[in-house]
């Protein structure tokens, strides 16, 4: 679905008060409101940042609707603190909860919110529409629109210059089935997917969702495990960006907040630090600080030894190995050892202009055992340069044409399509020295 | 009995250097990407219908890929079938006298695996394999001593 924004994020907290403090030490600002929600039992810190807003949630002790501060109690008691709920902003509620529903996600109907401030008594509307966790794979994920224009919450007031946290960077959960993860946020939430890498290395899988200018980073391992399918997905931690991540360490430390870092991240040009301890109330937090260089294309593409498993967008797809050739300077005699040795036997020969071909059935491709009739043609050049033996590999192609053109874009020296040798057949022959050496015949069959 | 061609094999002077044609361009998916220390080589497979394209870079300087390297620079290197019963298969090879570079089947990255002399097929360097989970099925015990 277009235009999904990550609202905010819900951390569930004990004492309101103590993590208010916390979390002004760690973002480097004061709140922007102290809320109290009568109808369910709850209290509430808010913190709006550049691109989002965080919320503390903590129990009121107020008798309210269980259906909230039931879940949140249950939550702290068996949980513990830490990121409890994600709120994903549309400017059309209705309308988005038809969308999800048709999309296969079970949204409840949307129901109004209302919220006091404490200190000054503004008020705010909303409407937001809940989803039961067993439909996103363990995760608490409700959808918001706001009635109340954004500047009746105001923003958190900087309490250090330049030393703050400006905007939330991502927010990561840990999946143990990430078929499932995916499945939901693709599928369902229809979020875009940016990314999909396994770092075989370090044995982790990520999906990358891009909710506005904020990631939803949902990691699990390079392969899926057995025991994990079917296993609920965690909130784990929240990547918080600043200006200077040397400046903001010195702050937290000076507030008595332990932070590890600054180190290089993940990403090349970004500078990453920890903070350590019980200040985060039990969200894994990371500050990091992007350099220019992190926007360059040079970062975006996967570091070595990472497969990029995201779907590449293209014209056509490859569909089959349709074949191998290999040459000989006696077909006869070369089949017959294929037929011996191995069991796979020519069905039929063909000549062509400059040679003569076998085809040996290999159930789902052929070989393609080749020899030269003149000592002018491409085969014989092959075969005085490399030898006899393994020569070429064609590819079958869904649209050639359409392969051809988006080849040569991407600066790949390949011919014009042309009539195969098979009939039904259409072929591109890629230049050897686009394809490391190894000549790449691409094939349509009709 | 060979079931399919699982592979053809292709030996590249960097696999870095080399993905941005196979996946990028071609459009082949990979999925997997490993250093295979005792074998010396870093090796990447790509998807292409039910078969596969592996990328083969050498990472020392004294095995086969590394010679080959060498010796024929890039290029198609070899090409591997999947057997149903690599043990039998090899067996039979050995009994009609086609020369054989592995005598025993050995651990390879397609599973169990040997590969024929190049010798025996003029000049094609062909490999068998047989995945190792079809294959401890059948030999439950581990691979059967050289005979």
């Amino acid at each position: 679905m277009a235009d999904l924004t990550l609202d905010h994020v819900v951390i569930a907290v004990k004492d309101l008060d103590g993590a208010t403090a916390d979390y002004v030490n760690i973002l480097g600002r004061n709140p922007s409101w102290r809320g109290e929600h009568p109808k369910y039992g709850t209290k509430n810190t808010l913190f709006r940042i550049d691109n989002t807003y965080v919320e503390l949630l903590a129990l009121s002790g107020a008798k309210g609707d269980k259906r909230w501060s039931g879940v949140l109690q249950k939550t702290l008691e068996e949980k513990g603190e830490g990121v409890f709920a994600l709120a994903i902003g549309t400017t059309d509620i209705k309308r988005a909860v038809e969308e999800f529903r048709d999309g296969g996600l079970d949204v409840a109907d949307p129901a109004d919110g209302h919220g006091v401030d404490v200190n000054t008594g503004a008020e705010r509307g909303w409407r937001n529409a809940q989803v039961d966790p067993k439909h996103t794979n363990g995760l608490r994920i409700f959808f918001i629109q706001h009635l109340a224009p954004p500047e009746a919450l105001p923003v958190a007031e900087p309490v250090t210059d330049g030393a703050h946290v400006r905007r939330m960077d991502h927010a990561v959960v840990l999946s143990a089935d990430m078929e499932a993860a995916r499945r939901v946020w693709s599928d369902k939430i229809g979020a875009r997917l940016a990314l999909d890498r396994t770092f075989p290395d370090r044995n982790t899988r990520i999906l990358f969702y891009r909710l506005a200018d904020i990631t939803i980073e949902i990691s699990g391992g390079a392969a899926q495990s057995k025991e994990g399918i079917g296993k609920p997905d965690r909130p784990w931690g929240l990547a918080w960006g600043v200006e200077s991540i040397e400046k903001t360490c010195e702050r937290l430390q000076a507030a008595g907040v332990e932070t590890s870092g600054p180190r290089p991240g993940i990403k090349p040009g970004t500078l990453v630090a920890t903070i350590k301890g019980e200040a985060t109330h039990g969200v894994a937090t990371l500050l990091i600080e992007h350099q220019p260089e992190s926007f360059t294309e040079a970062a975006r593409v996967a570091h070595s030894g990472a497969i990029d498993n995201t779907e590449q967008q293209r014209a056509f797809t490859p569909t089959a190995l349709d074949h191998v050739s290999v040459t000989t300077s006696d077909l006869p005699g070369t089949a017959a050892k294929w037929a011996t040795a191995l069991g796979l036997s020519a069905v039929e020969t063909s000549e062509h202009d400059d040679s003569r071909i076998a085809k040996i059935p290999a159930h789902n491709s052929y070989i393609a055992l080749t020899q030269p009739l003149s000592s002018g043609g491409a085969i014989a050049a092959a075969m005085a340069e490399r030898g006899q033996g393994m020569h070429a590999v064609a590819i079958a192609v869904d649209n050639i044409d359409e392969a051809v053109r988006d080849m040569r874009l991407k600066g790949v020296e390949i011919s014009d399509p042309v009539a195969g040798r098979e009939p039904g057949t259409r072929v591109a022959s890629i230049a050897k020295a686009s394809a490391n050496g190894v000549p790449v015949v691409l094939v349509q069959r009709s | 009995m060979i079931t399919k061609v699982h592979h053809v094999g292709v030996v590249v002077r960097a696999i870095d250097e080399a993905l941005p044609f196979w996946r990028d361009t071609l459009g082949l998916k990979l999925h997997k990407l490993e250093l295979i220390e005792e074998q010396g080589v870093k090796a990447a497979l790509l998807s292409v219908g039910d078969s596969e394209v592996e990328l083969l870079e050498p990472v020392v300087s004294d095995n086969g890929v590394a010679r080959y390297l060498e010796r024929k620079g890039e290029g198609l290197h070899h090409i591997c079938f999947q057997s149903d019963d690599v043990e039998r298969d090899l067996a039979d090879m050995k009994a009609k006298g086609t020369e054989m570079i592995d005598q025993v089947t050995r651990v390879g990255i397609a599973g169990r695996i040997c590969f024929l002399h190049p010798n025996a097929m003029d000049g094609a360097l062909i490999e068998l394999c047989q995945p190792l989970d079809d294959y401890a099925v059948q030999h439950p015990a581990g691979a059967p001593e050289a005979v």
